[in-house]
């Protein structure tokens, strides 16, 4: 075997590849040589790209996370990534991956199977999340039981293919999450449109419901789901009752008169609220210039997306603004004229960081 | 018009390479972005290809389901126009692209660290564009490339070349002309190491002879890896400076 090994090495030294001709042989040699730095106790330094096999670090006493293996007292990384240090725990943060749900995370799912006493929700995570029937707000209020009828009539409150959002209640073992929809913020959607981002590129945030200019509300899903919508009477409820609330905060210092609960939702209008209209599949009807509204929102998240621009409330609107020099909505989505939105939006920021 | 010379008296092979020396190889990640969780498209020689990988995500079918790791599938779709001439048949269910697959399947199970994904299913899917010899091994850097972009974890890259033996010479990264003409040897390289993950030998080769085949084999696959790995390193570090000029 040794024999092979150095008829290689012999080999080696005499070989030419068509490759090296190109140009940059050089830069080949010196990343070899970055490798080899990691010496007996070293560590790669936080933030360095590593790629998959490459050793990370070969002293033992650091805890080995996400994105790494062991093998023969050496960590090696398993992804293609950043090195993150964290105390004494070391870990590889993939440059790319699928969404990891974590507990009270506001997604946006779609039911993909409808089950005994449970949906599944496709949330665009490795496994698809378990919906129970139990943490679902049913008509007839709360605090009902679920009855064997529940059971029965499942697929009349949410179906194949609908949309929902929801929050993670908990994690299993193997990763996979399981969602509730117990509050009136949650649950079925309409009236709006659908789309897509890359997960890392939303926030995680107090707030993930935003009332935007034009009478449209977006609901950024920490999975990377968003959904735009026809500004509803609850999400005025809950924007309104979320500023009172914060003016009685702020009064209740002063004059102490503020009575907590008085401004949330109340259980009795709760059970009014959840009955079988939450899980209605109809549309409101929607005018023209509402659905371009919505139609430019979705475009301008599209470019903030394709310049890989994180996405929060102010963007998105700094962004709106910027779009209105197009007139024509389709547009929005040329490559050019993204980038250029996109431009705007961070110059915009910068200018304002300056002021 | 005299035949063909495989290998000229004066070192030099059909398409004017040495017997050392690798075709044209250029690589780039995430090509499809928007159709799979991670992609690549690779030019290895003639060779053009697509891969795509899908997942880690929910099995399609409950069957595929194992509560311990992940099921990994590999489809590989050599298009009716990649070669010179034009295919009447499509290759979908040919014996010799089944066994491709499997092969392929067999070489990433292990390369791959399935028990991090239990009960779920990974997908690659392969599309041949263009083919013209050694193409096991440029289907292996493909998906080896794809699985990166998708963030699974592996343990190492595994370069794949093709190695023929002429007479007595080894030559390296094989074209359609040679491969025809000579007895050839696919080899799955682990990382930098000397650890093979695949041997595919189809023909019959003198034993005695097959240790300078690897050695030459080797010694290419691990400069493919460092083209494969100098391509991901600048694909990274464009995207680290995105993410810190817009946050």
């Amino acid at each position: 075997m040794s024999i092979d090994v150095l008829s290689v090495r012999k080999r080696q030294e005499g070989f030419q590849f068509v490759n090296e001709l190109e140009s940059d042989s050089d830069s080949d040699v010196e990343m070899a040589n970055d490798e080899d730095k990691v010496d007996s106790g070293e560590v790669a330094k936080d933030g360095t790209i590593v790629t998959p096999g490459e050793l990370v670090t070969d002293d033992p006493v650091w805890m080995r996370g996400h994105g790494t293996y062991f093998l023969e007292n050496q960590t090696y990384a398993s992804v293609a990534g950043t090195v993150s240090r964290v105390n004494r725990l070391l870990s590889v943060i993939p440059l790319r991956g699928r969404y990891a749900p974590e507990t009270g995370d506001h997604v946006i799912g779609r039911i993909a199977e409808v089950g005994n006493r449970r949906w599944k929700v496709d949330i665009g995570a490795k496994q698809h999340a378990v919906l129970m029937l139990g943490s679902v707000n049913l008509p007839g209020g709360v605090l009902r039981r679920k009855s064997e009828s529940d059971e029965l009539q499942m697929r009349n409150f949410l179906k194949e293919g609908d949309l929902l959002n929801a929050e993670i209640q908990s994690l299993f073992q193997d990763g996979s999450a399981s969602l509730h929809t117990r509050s009136l913020k949650y649950g079925k959607l309409r009236n709006g449109t659908f789309l897509q981002v890359r997960s890392p590129l939303i926030v995680r945030s107090k707030k993930h419901t935003h009332n935007l200019p034009g009478n449209v509300t977006v609901i950024l899903g920490v999975n990377g789901f968003i959904w735009l919508r026809k500004t509803s009477k609850v999400d005025n409820a809950s924007d309104a009752s979320n500023v009172s609330g914060r003016n009685a905060a702020t009064l209740s210092g002063a004059s102490g008169d503020y009575k907590p609960g008085s401004n949330s939702v109340s259980i009795t209008r709760l059970e009014e609220e959840s009955s079988w209209e939450i899980y209605s599949d109809k549309n409101d009807p929607i005018p023209e210039a509402m659905k371009r509204t919505i139609a430019r929102y979705s475009n301008v998240i599209r470019a903030l997306a394709h310049c890989e621009i994180g996405i929060t409330e102010a963007r998105v609107v700094a962004a709106y603004e910027a779009s209105m020099a197009y007139s024509h909505v389709g547009s929005l989505i040329d490559k050019d004229n993204m980038e250029s939105i996109g431009q705007d939006v961070i110059n915009a920021e910068k200018m304002r960081g300056n002021a | 018009m005299s035949r063909l010379e495989i290998y000229s008296p004066e070192g030099l092979r059909v398409d004017g390479r040495r017997w050392n020396e690798l075709r044209r190889f250029e690589c780039s990640i995430n090509t499809h972005a928007n159709a799979s969780d991670g992609s690549s498209y690779l030019e290895q020689g003639n060779n053009k290809i697509i891969t795509l990988v899908n997942g880690p995500q929910e099995p399609k079918l409950r069957s595929h389901t194992n509560a311990t790791k992940a099921v990994l599938t590999v489809s590989v779709n050599i298009t009716r126009f990649s070669k010179t001439e034009r295919s009447k048949s499509s290759h979908r269910n040919e014996r010799r692209v089944l066994e491709m697959q499997t092969a392929l399947v067999r070489t990433f199970e292990k390369n791959i660290l399935m028990h991090l994904y239990p009960r779920t299913q990974i997908d690659i899917q392969i599309h041949v564009l263009q083919q013209d010899g050694g193409l096991m091994g440029s289907l292996i850097n493909g998906i080896t490339l794809a699985l990166i972009d998708a963030g699974i974890a592996i343990y190492d890259y595994i370069s794949g070349v093709s190695i023929g033996l002429y007479d007595t010479t080894p030559l390296l990264d094989l074209n359609t002309v040679e491969e025809n003409a000579m007895s050839s040897v696919t080899l799955g390289v682990m990382g930098r190491s000397e650890k093979l993950s695949l041997l595919l030998v189809e023909d019959k080769l003198a034993l005695d002879r097959m240790e300078s085949v690897l050695a030459i084999g080797i010694a290419g696959a691990h400069r493919i890896r460092d083209l494969m790995d100098k391509e991901l390193r600048k694909h990274g570090e464009k995207r680290l400076a995105n993410v810190s000029s817009n946050q």
